[in-house]
């Protein structure tokens, strides 16, 4: 990487008020993206050796966790207290509590473990908005249309059609269970627009959309009489019948004493989002500290297909600066409002609205090329111009994204003044466990939904599709997890699922010395003693 | 046996509510002969060596002293702190019912020594047979010639007034009690927050005016000391203590009861003399002290004499006198959590780390006690004795902090014990 | 921006009862994961969103609540993470407040001690987020929902001022109960209703066709 300005003399230097060159033309975006997007990173890819995606191409250090050794054995759950339930949700964030309410609805009895406290997930942290076709010169099919495009066509069709229809009632919902959004006068929900919609679509409540979500969603879960709520109770394998078919339950260990608690139900759902706390090749993320993919690796090792392993969305607009926050998200929302990117030498470098896996690519290129802008501490970046926002629409930001001011007041920066240093981030896992139009997956017994499920947004996703997919997804799981026909249950409770993983390993060759799922990153220390009380 | 219920329970003079049996017996003496020299009085009060009874243990004569030399402004106002909440304590409200009007002469003559004009009896509002005794034992002085002798001695009108505390446990503290005073006079209710010192009631108290602060057992020794000297009263004690203590013996023991004896009796001479020892002759396991914020007394404490200096060097504290005893057999971790859940309940809120570290004690306590606890717990709760202290306008924090701190290192195997 | 400037030396402070030596410019949390600090379990977004990082702070004397993930190192400051809240005293499901008529009596019956404010000012002083936590109890006490839940709009339900509240309020349960009825009750967009019955009578058409 050439070494551009140093971010005293950038700072020095920028004005908000610069003449701005015309934007160059972006010929050729897919040789942008092959040249400068992660995903096509030289070294970062394998192919998968074992399971359903064996051949399979998989980001190297997801592959090392999809194939590693489990962390129980049968002995681990001798004494282990039994729960039954009807469904069991694993994860407490968007997806997850809506799963947990449309099951409860449906009259099941629902237990939702989640390994950190209710509501620690990706989606408090969900700023821009949620995406439906609602206004008079919109619809679901250019909603769809947009959604298969920026996800360059790899999406599902099904799985597409079949959420951008939920749209309006998903936010009809969210409104049932008291969450606010933006209105404009007249009492019309707000809308904006953002990097590749061809119609104002996105609904919020000023920047704070997903903790406005999160906050009234983990509230109803908590009231619902039906639903039972285990905090710090991470999931550590699930659980098969005894020929290792089908999904009939999970071992749930506890954070706060390392105990082993056995759940037996009829459908589990998997909603573990994301897992950008591994730092795929190297990069800083935008996710909370339990986004360890330990549902991806749960799944594989249960025998269900998974897609597009190779594709993780980077957010252009991660901060770089202070450190603390280092790869927190900067909501798309402020270049939805017109917020320009320049680099080191003050000058705009791509449409800022363009798919978030161009805009991020543009960016690498910029500051591989030495046009970015460094810190003393080693990070580099490009200027997101918020003082020419500001300028323009005085009072703007302060009206309509309060979060990222608050959040950067407290260390003494004032976007209104200073521009904001940012640089790509690990943001989104693309693909995930296949799923149909009921978050039913390969496995009788096993549903997923959120973002640990793939299919929906291709090789990449456009801001606000993550808040209707959780929801759009996790209420027809819950739903279809609630009432999915039932036998009398399994003659046993095994762990038959694994001593088939263990085989394929040893028969691939493969050692048996890493084990998944993580949990938590290594560095947060808890990972250390984690089963040890 | 001798030296039982001599000076403040005396006999003769439990005559409750009624003045003229009071009077025939003795009463009032002391009132007669101060308001012919009242300056006599704070010289006897420093030569007895009497101390704060609320549970300070602080020389009454510097309080007293710092009221005096303090102009009225344009009252001085004398609390009489009569809020006694604190489990295990209940020797006020005995007081207050067996002899009010020594109560009131004892008030009276903290008042002439100070130059204070005006009286605030300030009681528990739960204790209701204590409350109508006093109301009534007030009402027999209103407008009689006692009063009117202290008010010429002092050249201003004495107003003597009853106020009902807000059955707020920390009410008690003085300048929470001052707070809620405040309100009720004005008319305008005010909830009992302690306020932040300095200022000091002495300076700054009732209204912005001079207050003073004792406790109704503090100022009931007050008439006897006048009458028979400063001696006297200092050769009740025993060691290091003078006059005599009122403690509340209560738990495992089998005379339960209110106890004057003299001031540095031993823990051994309370319990098993006085209090006919255990219940079903079991050994004793440890003592709560009053109440029940203070370090924890055990077995190895029972030579000790129970004064304020013996008990400090000790590193523990007499408090109000209260005696909670307790013997084998007895759940320690329940027993703390039950008051950590009384004081976390009496937190008044104004300073978080106070209400938030109370309620955290109280809560693992709790989880601890029922078998949910961890070691993460306990590192918490050790973490919180070492953080809290001091954190808080008052010392309700610092009371919570020591009770846990000393039952950590007593009991330590009962806690470890009741980790899962 | 701010200055820039490292400093080379480690600053050195207590963590749940362990000595721990930090970078300045960490926070708790870091500082917590750089000295090994075993079982903080109660972290979540890093960013001030999620509320579960709920620290007690003493700096010098002065001991506080904050946010770990917010709060930065300083030499001879004691951390503790507290423990999770506990479980919700309060009980209510929107769908059993059927008639916004009777609203404020409602409120009232689920959150009888929200009248009890007794003003010590506890939760103000504990919210990380500087909501005057006070007086927006207050105006829900008044039954001025939408007011209420507006004074709570930053609330990111850490829960320190149910922690702070004598008399058992649940201040943050009574914001979002404010806020949720205010859409409940009351946000009835124009533009999602007409796409609503638009999306009904497409279904409607579909069904009768043979």
């Amino acid at each position: 990487m050439k070494r551009g300005l140093s971010l005293q003399a950038a700072l020095a230097a920028y004005r908000p008020d610069t003449e701005l060159a015309p934007l160059p033309e972006l010929n050729d975006p897919d040789t942008l993206l092959n040249e400068h997007h992660p995903d096509h990173l030289r070294g970062s890819m394998t192919k998968l050796t074992i399971g359903p995606n064996a051949g399979a191409d998989c980001q190297r250090e997801l592959a090392d966790l999809l194939q590693a050794e489990a962390f129980i054995d049968e002995a681990d759950l001798a004494g282990a207290q039994v729960t039954d339930t009807d469904v069991l949700v694993i994860g407490g964030g968007g997806a997850g509590c809506a799963a947990a309410l449309a099951a409860a609805e449906s009259g099941a009895r629902v237990l939702l473990a989640t390994k950190l406290r209710l509501g620690d997930s990706n989606t408090v942290m969900a700023e821009g908005g949620i995406q439906a076709a609602i206004e008079p010169d919109d619809s679901a099919q250019q909603h769809m249309q947009d959604t298969l495009r920026a996800g360059h066509h790899a999406g599902d069709p099904a799985l597409v059609a079949a959420m951008v229809g939920d749209g309006p009632e998903v936010i009809r919902w969210l409104i049932h269970q008291g969450m606010q959004f933006d209105q404009t006068a007249s009492g019309d929900l707000r809308t904006r627009r953002a990097g590749g919609m061809t119609a104002p679509r996105i609904v919020h409540c000023r920047d704070y959309t997903g903790l406005e979500m999160m906050r009234v969603l983990r509230e109803a879960v908590k009231q619902h009489r039906g639903i039972e709520v285990w905090d710090q109770s991470p999931v550590v394998e699930l659980l098969s019948n005894e020929r290792g078919q089908k999904c009939v339950g999970a071992v749930l260990a506890s954070l706060s004493d390392g105990s082993m608690r056995i759940v037996r139900t009829r459908s589990v759902i998997l909603a573990t989002g994301g897992l950008g706390r591994l730092h795929l090749n190297g990069f800083p993320t935008s996710n909370h500290i339990g986004a360890t993919g330990d549902g991806l690796v749960l799944a594989y090792r249960m025998g269900a297909h998974l897609c597009d392993l190779d594709s993780f969305q980077y957010h252009p607009t991660g901060l770089v600066h202070p450190p603390h926050l280092s790869g927190k998200l900067v909501t798309e929302g402020v270049r939805a409002a017109g917020a320009l990117l320049l680099n080191g030498q003050g000058q705009r470098f791509v449409d800022e609205l363009q798919p978030r896996d161009i805009v991020c690519a543009a960016i690498i290129r910029e500051c591989r090329e030495g046009r970015g802008i460094h810190t003393d501490n080693g990070g580099v970046g490009v200027w997101l111009d918020t003082p020419r926002l500001e300028c323009s629409q005085p009072g703007m930001l302060e009206q309509q994204f309060p979060k990222l001011l608050a959040r950067t007041h407290h260390v003494g920066i004032d976007p209104r003044r200073e521009p904001i240093l940012v640089y790509p981030t690990l943001h989104y896992q693309n693909g995930g466990i296949v799923i149909d139009v009921n978050g039913t997956t390969s496995v009788p017994g096993l549903y997923a939904a959120g973002e640990v499920a793939g299919g929906i947004h291709g090789r990449n996703r456009i801001m606000g599709n993550a808040l209707l997919d959780i929801i759009g997804f996790g209420r027809r799981a819950g739903r279809a997890a609630a009432l999915a026909e039932h036998d009398r249950g399994p003659k046993k409770i095994t762990l038959e699922h694994v001593n088939r993983a263990r085989r394929a390993l040893t028969l691939a060759g493969l050692p048996l010395t890493q084990r998944a799922p993580q949990i938590l990153p290594a560095y947060t220390a808890v990972g250390k003693d984690i089963w040890k009380p | 046996m001798e030296t039982l219920n001599r000076n403040l329970l005396h006999p003769q003079q439990r005559v409750g509510e009624n003045m003229p049996r009071w009077l025939q017996a003795g009463g009032s003496e002391a009132l007669r002969g101060a308001v012919k020299d009242t300056s006599a009085l704070l010289p006897a009060i420093k030569e007895a060596d009497l101390r704060g009874l609320g549970g300070s243990g602080f020389p009454v004569w510097r309080k007293w002293e710092a009221v005096a030399k303090e102009a009225a402004s344009p009252d001085k106002y004398l609390v009489c702190n009569g809020n006694e909440d604190e489990p295990g304590t209940f020797k006020d409200r005995l007081l207050l019912e067996e002899t009010p009007h020594q109560i009131i002469e004892g008030a009276l003559l903290g008042a002439l020594a100070c130059g204070i004009n005006r009286i605030v009896f300030y009681i528990n509002p739960d204790l209701t047979r204590s409350l109508a005794a006093l109301k009534s034992a007030l009402g027999q002085w209103q407008d009689g010639e006692l009063l009117k002798l202290a008010s010429d001695a002092l050249g201003k009108q004495i107003k003597m007034e009853l106020v009902p505390g807000s059955s707020h446990y920390i009410g008690g503290e003085e300048t929470a009690a001052m707070e809620w005073i405040e309100g009720q006079l004005s008319g305008k209710a005010k909830f009992p927050f302690p306020r932040g010192k300095p200022p000091y009631p002495a300076q700054c108290g009732i209204f912005g005016c001079p207050t003073l602060i004792n406790n109704i057992e503090t100022l009931a020794h007050v008439p006897a000391i006048m009458r028979n000297g400063a001696e006297w009263f200092r050769n009740l004690g025993i060691g290091h203590g003078a006059g005599t203590k009122l403690y509340s013996l209560s738990g495992d023991v089998l005379h339960p009861g209110v106890y004057e004896l003299p001031m540095g009796t031993t823990l051994r001479d309370l319990i098993y003399v006085h209090g006919g020892g255990l219940l079903s002759g079991k050994p004793l396991k440890a003592v709560f002290t009053g109440g029940p914020s203070n370090t924890l007394l055990t077995p190895d404490d029972l030579d000790v004499n129970m004064d304020f200096e013996s008990l400090r060097e000790r590193g523990a504290s007499l408090g109000t006198g209260a005696m909670i005893v307790v013997s084998e057999g007895t759940g320690m971790v329940k027993r703390v959590a039950e008051y950590a859940r009384f004081f976390a309940h009496s937190s008044c809120g104004q300073c978080p780390p106070c209400k938030t570290g109370t309620a955290t004690i109280s809560r693992l306590l709790d989880r601890i006690d029922t078998g949910c606890g961890t070691a993460a717990d306990m590192a918490t709760l050790e973490s919180l004795c070492r953080m809290l202290p001091g954190s808080g306008r008052c010392h309700l924090v610092n009371g919570v902090a020591q009770l846990l701190d000393s039952s950590f290192r007593h009991f330590r195997n009962e806690y470890e014990q009741a980790l899962k | 921006m701010t200055d820039n400037v490292r400093h080379p030396a480690s600053v050195e402070l207590l963590i749940n009862g362990i000595t721990v030596h930090a970078e300045p410019q960490m926070t708790i949390v870091e500082a917590a994961w750089a000295g090994s600090v075993p079982r903080v379990t109660g972290v979540g977004c890093l960013e001030g969103v999620c509320g579960s990082c709920r620290i007690l702070v003493k700096k010098g004397k002065e001991v506080n609540v904050a946010l770990a993930c917010e709060t930065f190192v300083e030499a001879g400051m004691e951390a503790l993470f507290l423990p999770a809240p506990g479980t919700d005293r309060h009980q209510y499901e929107l769908t059993e407040l059927a008639d916004g008529w009777d609203i404020q009596a409602r409120f009232h019956e689920i959150f009888p001690e929200a009248s009890r404010c007794r003003h010590c000012n506890g939760c103000v002083q504990s919210c990380p987020k500087g909501i005057v936590v006070e007086d927006g109890v207050a105006l829900a006490a008044a039954g001025r929902f939408r007011e209420a839940g507006e004074a709570f709009f930053e609330c990111v339900m850490c829960e320190l001022c149910d922690n702070a509240c004598p008399e058992n309020i649940a201040p943050a349960h009574v914001g979002l109960f404010s806020r949720r009825i205010t859409a409940f009750f009351h946000l009835r967009p124009p533009n999602l209703i007409h796409k609503l019955e638009e999306i009904r009578k497409e279904q409607a058409a579909k069904k009768d066709l043979p």
